[in-house]
């Protein structure tokens, strides 16, 4: 089973009840859990000033979650925010594919730097030598 | 050669050569940027988007065309949240 990992990040209505930011967020979090996903990490951001307003309003309560799953919870749970009129904003993406590329190209970069280091050390230690040969 | 028009230091400016004049750059160093670009650092990301809100061309910030995409898309998946402008005025 493909086991995928994404960020889904959603903007409630600032106006909310704090309680009911709350719920909903619980709600998400047990929506994941049912659909067989695993929460990774949950981070409630709170209240941020919007760059542009969406439905006329300047601010908004900005939650975010990284999930680890294989898409299905997705679908589920963006039907479900499409249809809640809390939800101003809502987006999803797949991060694991750019982690892995991200750590593949450290990787290589490591490698390089290392073989360069011992390069740069056994030169010196020739160059030692023969300056003891001499 | 004479620089007419060197705005922000980074050797852009025109020459008057024959009846046209002829647009030339140097190209800043290269950058480094981050193997992994976060969507949502917009401290970074706001480096590459000047005043107006739109994207910096490459020829201006000098990095690679691999991570100017890289960036671009950042940048849209963060205007789309609403964490950077669309248009600032």
């Amino acid at each position: 089973m493909a086991n995928r990992t994404y960020e889904v990040m959603y903007i409630i209505n600032p106006e909310t009840d704090a309680e009911k930011i709350e719920k909903l967020n619980e709600a998400v979090g047990k929506l994941i859990e049912k659909e067989g996903g695993e929460i990774v990490r949950m981070d409630d951001i709170g209240i941020r000033n919007l760059a542009y307003p969406i439905e006329k309003k300047e601010t908004g309560h900005y939650v975010l979650f990284e999930i680890n799953g294989t898409g299905q919870e997705i679908a589920e749970l963006e039907r479900r925010m499409r249809v809640n009129d809390m939800v101003m904003r809502y987006m999803t993406v797949r991060v694991d594919e750019d982690r892995k590329k991200a750590s593949a190209i450290k990787a290589k970069r490591d490698a390089r730097n290392e073989k360069r280091a011992t390069r740069a050390t056994t030169v010196k230690v020739e160059e030692a030598e023969a300056v003891d040969a001499q | 050669m004479e620089v007419l028009n060197d705005r922000d230091g980074f050797g852009v400016g025109e020459d008057v050569i024959g009846d046209r004049p002829r647009r030339y750059q140097r190209r800043r160093p290269r950058q480094m940027v981050p193997d992994y670009i976060d969507w949502k650092d917009i401290e970074y990301l706001g480096q590459f988007v000047p005043e107006r809100g739109k994207i910096m061309p490459r020829r201006i910030s000098g990095i690679s065309a691999k991570d100017q995409r890289r960036i671009s898309t950042a940048i849209k998946r963060a205007r789309s949240m609403a964490m950077l402008p669309f248009v600032a005025d």
